[in-house]
């Protein structure tokens, strides 16, 4: 038969999907520009310069077509760019990028068919690799926007004082929008962004002796890691459940591995293992949500 | 009237993309030079073929005696004289023997007024053997005669006039020029089935059809009822829900409803009461690549190139047997008229949006557009690996092939053709 | 045993970069290259020892008894050759800690079941070793060389035994459990490339 039915479509494509999302990071990764200088743009053009000759080369080598067009390298170049610090040395983002595409998504059969995110998967391959070149610093005064000098997080936007806010801020811009075109699943986001604000409120102070519902939650709110991964790492919809139900638990799963990891376990990158763990759950998840068809 | 009523979830909106049509009366379109009737138009096996090469038929003639349960005769539609018995290749793909007649002489059916006869003085066989005896076959390609002889004595007829498909107007514009005649031919089909009660289904979207619908029915004390426009509305079972109010379990043919569809219902009526065998059908003309879109009554057996060069071609991208979801893409254009061809679309590239296909990402589209709750892109992978038995386990058979899924992909994976191949598969 | 033949066990079928036989002490020791290498000697020279002792067995001992006397052989020539090690190089040795002795059920899976003759014997043990051996040592020398950059050897003379490689910062996932799994399933993908090309 030629063409087959239906001959109309509705709703956006792969690519559509992939660039729609990139474009929604671009305020952040903007304003991390110019906030932090010359070197988070070296991060950022690193990260997504290996990140697609990573996949033109396995797919030209290996499936002998050139599947860039879909557009998922480049979304996971910058998601592997927005997070990492901005102080990390270059052949940081370039390995966590070409992991992140050779490794967790190629060696697994390309777009579809992988079970982690790939951008968490090459973060966390460079947290455990190299985990003193990414600690958390004071952030010096720096960028073109001469910012006061605070402390720095694991990634690129996170850090105390107006950065992290600002980045917080221009991530949940964007990610209203996927939501609102229906791009995002705004279950995980909603799960996630409950159980993390209600778990770090209500024993966020306990470490420190504060008693309950004293924690401190615009900090750990204002992280960068959070909202990047909350927004555009836990939604990736190869890596995310179906099903509402399976979605509302996959999110308040982050959400309290989030609190595990950042309040007890002092990890910046909190958000990004919360996430990857979880990645592991899926298929388990999704028969929370059955189908419910037949005649 | 009731508030516009839908079934439960599921379904898609897509662009109506009507507005071409849907105020343009029905015209009838140029009679042929040449007809291509196939014997096969209809779910069951080919038409016994009852004329030889040379013959001379009379318009409206049973050219071809129906074989088996699910066959239907089929009627010449122009008078002239048969030339050539060939196999030919309908638009769904599949290859029919066909009979091709050549105009000439007079038309004594169609060309003269004929008073119609009342039904009511006949019994309920007579009528059903002047229903067999028009060759009516509704959309679905089953014989009105089937349906209406039926498993046991249905409780609620069901006028299906939805016509939820974009472009097509058809069913829209009886409505609104031959109620009467519509559901004169509900009259019929009730009494036949014993049907205590008949309900009309039109989209609440369609206020000039649902006004000539109230109007008609009020002298036959059927009620109307308004439904919301989503697509697939007019799949049997969910209108059924839409409707009841209820789950249909089981097959649709053994429970208390039946539902037939406009177009059928005015053949019925014109099969009973003026005799007229299905030799003519409304059908939607239309698309960007179309000059001048119009509603046509052709004949069966036209070329589809010469409604569409009566209409205007316009350097189409794709040319669709049907309606846009669920029709067939035609490779040649001399592919004939028949008796489930609703629609003839001309589309430009900017309608069908052409892009390329990737992987499946996962996005749970598909499951959300189903309307009967399946996983689509999980049965497809079930059954690109061959396990057939662990797709039907998943709720393969519940599929109606309306194509809400595909229609959603972002990844545009054919997953209507692959589980109507599964399906077939399941069957065979 | 033809060349053909141990060049299929060699990449084709690795006992332990297809077959996964021997993970566990695969895993642990293969941070270092001189500990891959002394595990490696010591289960060639184990499966010399039973797969010699295979075919005898399999000739002049009753059934029941052949599998019990197969491991009986296997620890006491492990245990020999840990005994051996602790008195001459007991620096080397402990590195090796309880994978060492694991090694008497490695050779019981990797034994031979003595059909044939003792030249057979030897051959199939031996070339079963020194695959085990080989690729046990490959997968040390990726793990060393990127995850903690350096490569240790055995001491000889004024060489330490350490060579430092110089270049970018380890990763040192590389060096601890996870990364060990990356590794060898790449390890594992090539040797089933290589061996896919043969026979």
């Amino acid at each position: 038969m030629s063409q087959p039915a239906p001959h109309l479509h509705q709703g956006p494509t792969t690519r559509g999907i992939m660039l729609a999302a990139a474009a929604c990071l671009a305020p952040a990764a903007t304003w991390g520009a110019l906030a932090l200088g010359p070197s988070a743009l070296r991060v950022l053009a690193v990260a997504v310069g290996a990140s697609l000759a990573v996949e033109l080369a396995i797919g030209l080598s290996a499936w002998r077509r050139c599947t860039l067009g879909d557009g998922s390298a480049l979304l996971t170049g910058l998601l592997v760019g927005l997070s990492l610090p901005a102080y990390a040395p270059l052949f940081v983002p370039a390995v966590a990028a070409a992991f992140a595409v050779a490794v967790v998504k190629a060696s697994f059969g390309g777009l579809g068919r992988n079970w982690m995110n790939p951008a968490l998967g090459g973060r966390l391959f460079v947290t455990f690799s190299w985990p003193v070149l990414l600690a958390v610093r004071p952030r010096p005064a720096s960028g073109w926007l001469r910012l006061p000098a605070g402390l720095a997080d694991g990634s690129l936007l996170g850090g105390s004082g107006t950065l992290g806010l600002v980045s917080t801020l221009l991530l949940a811009l964007g990610g209203a929008y996927l939501l609102a075109r229906r791009i995002a699943a705004w279950e995980i986001p909603a799960a996630f962004a409950a159980a993390f604000a209600l778990t770090v409120w209500a024993f966020g102070g306990l470490p420190a002796g504060d008693g309950l519902f004293r924690g401190d939650l615009p900090a750990a709110l204002a992280s960068g890691g959070f909202a990047l991964a909350a927004l555009f790492m836990a939604t990736d919809p190869v890596t995310s459940p179906q099903g509402r139900a399976a979605r509302l638990a996959f999110g308040a799963g982050c959400g309290v591995l989030s609190f595990l990891l950042r309040v007890y376990g002092l990890r910046p990158e909190a958000p990004f293992l919360a996430v990857a763990l979880m990645n592991m759950f899926v298929p388990l998840l999704e028969r929370l949500s059955a189908w419910r068809g037949g005649r | 009237m009731s508030q516009a009523r839908s079934f439960p979830s599921g379904g898609v909106c897509p662009p109506e993309r009507k507005s071409a049509t849907a105020s343009l009366p029905i015209r009838k379109a140029c009679v042929p030079a040449e007809a291509l009737l196939p014997l096969r138009q209809h779910a069951g096996q080919a038409a016994r073929c009852l004329v030889r090469i040379g013959e001379s038929v009379e318009e409206g003639m049973p050219i071809g005696r129906a074989a088996g349960p699910l066959s239907a005769d089929v009627h010449a539609s122009i008078p002239g004289v048969v030339r050539q018995l060939r196999e030919i290749r309908l638009a769904d793909g599949t290859a029919s023997p066909a009979v091709l007649i050549a105009l000439e002489g007079e038309f004594i059916r169609t060309g003269r007024a004929r008073r119609p006869l009342d039904w009511k003085s006949l019994s309920r066989g007579e009528l059903l053997q002047r229903v067999e005896a028009g060759g009516v076959v509704d959309l679905n390609g089953v014989p009105a005669a089937a349906r209406l002889r039926g498993a046991g004595p249905a409780r609620l007829l069901v006028v299906n006039g939805v016509e939820s498909e974009p472009y097509l107007t058809g069913d829209q514009r009886l409505l609104v020029e031959k109620a009467a005649e519509v559901l004169s031919g509900a009259a019929i089909a009730a009494f036949i089935l014993g049907a205590g009660t008949v309900q009309v289904g039109v989209e609440a979207n369609k206020p000039e059809a649902l006004r000539a619908a109230a109007e008609a029915a009020a002298g036959f004390g059927f009620e109307v009822i308004a439904l919301e426009a989503r697509y697939p509305q007019g799949e049997e079972r969910l209108l059924v829900q839409s409707l009841a109010g209820q789950r249909v379990g089981g097959r649709l043919e053994e429970s208390d409803f039946v539902v037939l569809d406009v177009g059928t219902l005015q053949a019925i009526h014109e099969a009973v009461t003026l005799e007229l065998p299905q030799i003519e059908r409304v059908v939607t003309v239309a698309g960007a690549a179309i000059r001048h879109p119009a509603n046509l009554k052709a004949r069966l057996g036209t070329p589809v190139s010469a409604l569409l060069e009566e209409c205007g071609l316009e350097d189409p991208a794709r040319v669709i047997a049907g309606g846009p979801m669920r029709g067939f893409a035609l490779s040649s254009l001399d592919t004939p008229l028949t008796k489930g061809m609703n629609g003839i679309l001309a589309l430009s590239r900017r309608e069908i949006l052409p892009a390329v296909r990737t992987a499946c990402i996962g996005c749970g589209r598909c499951a959300e557009a189903c309307p009967w709750g399946l996983r689509p892109a999980e049965l497809y992978k079930w059954l690109e690996h061959g396990e057939t038995a662990a797709a039907r386990s998943r709720g393969l058979e519940a599929c109606t092939e309306c194509g809400c899924c595909a229609f959603v992909c972002p990844a545009r994976i054919p997953l209507l053709q692959g589980l109507s191949a599964g399906k077939r598969e399941g069957a065979a | 045993m033809k060349t053909a033949d141990f060049r299929g066990v060699l990449w084709r079928d690795n006992p332990l970069l297809v077959y996964l036989v021997g993970l566990c002490p695969a895993l642990a020791v293969s941070d270092r290259l001189v500990n891959a290498l002394l595990l490696g000697a010591v289960m060639l020279f184990a499966l010399l020892g039973t797969g010699i002792a295979a075919v005898g067995l399999e000739r002049f001992a009753p059934p029941r008894l052949r599998l019990p006397l197969r491991l009986l052989l296997a620890s006491a020539l492990v245990t020999a050759a840990q005994r051996f090690l602790w008195a001459f190089a007991p620096t080397f040795t402990a590195p090796l800690g309880v994978y060492l002795p694991l090694l008497s059920v490695n050779c019981l899976l990797l034994g031979s079941a003595g059909a044939g003759s003792f030249s057979d014997g030897l051959l199939e043990a031996a070339g079963r070793g020194a695959a085990f051996a080989v690729g046990l040592s490959l997968l040390a020398l990726v793990r060393e060389g990127l995850g903690a950059g350096t490569i240790t050897l055995f001491p000889v003379g004024s060489f330490g035994g350490v060579l430092n490689l110089r270049g970018l910062p380890p990763a040192r996932v590389l060096a601890a459990a996870p990364g060990a799994l990356f590794v060898l399933g790449y390890l594992s993908a090539l040797a089933r490339r290589r061996g896919r090309g043969r026979s």
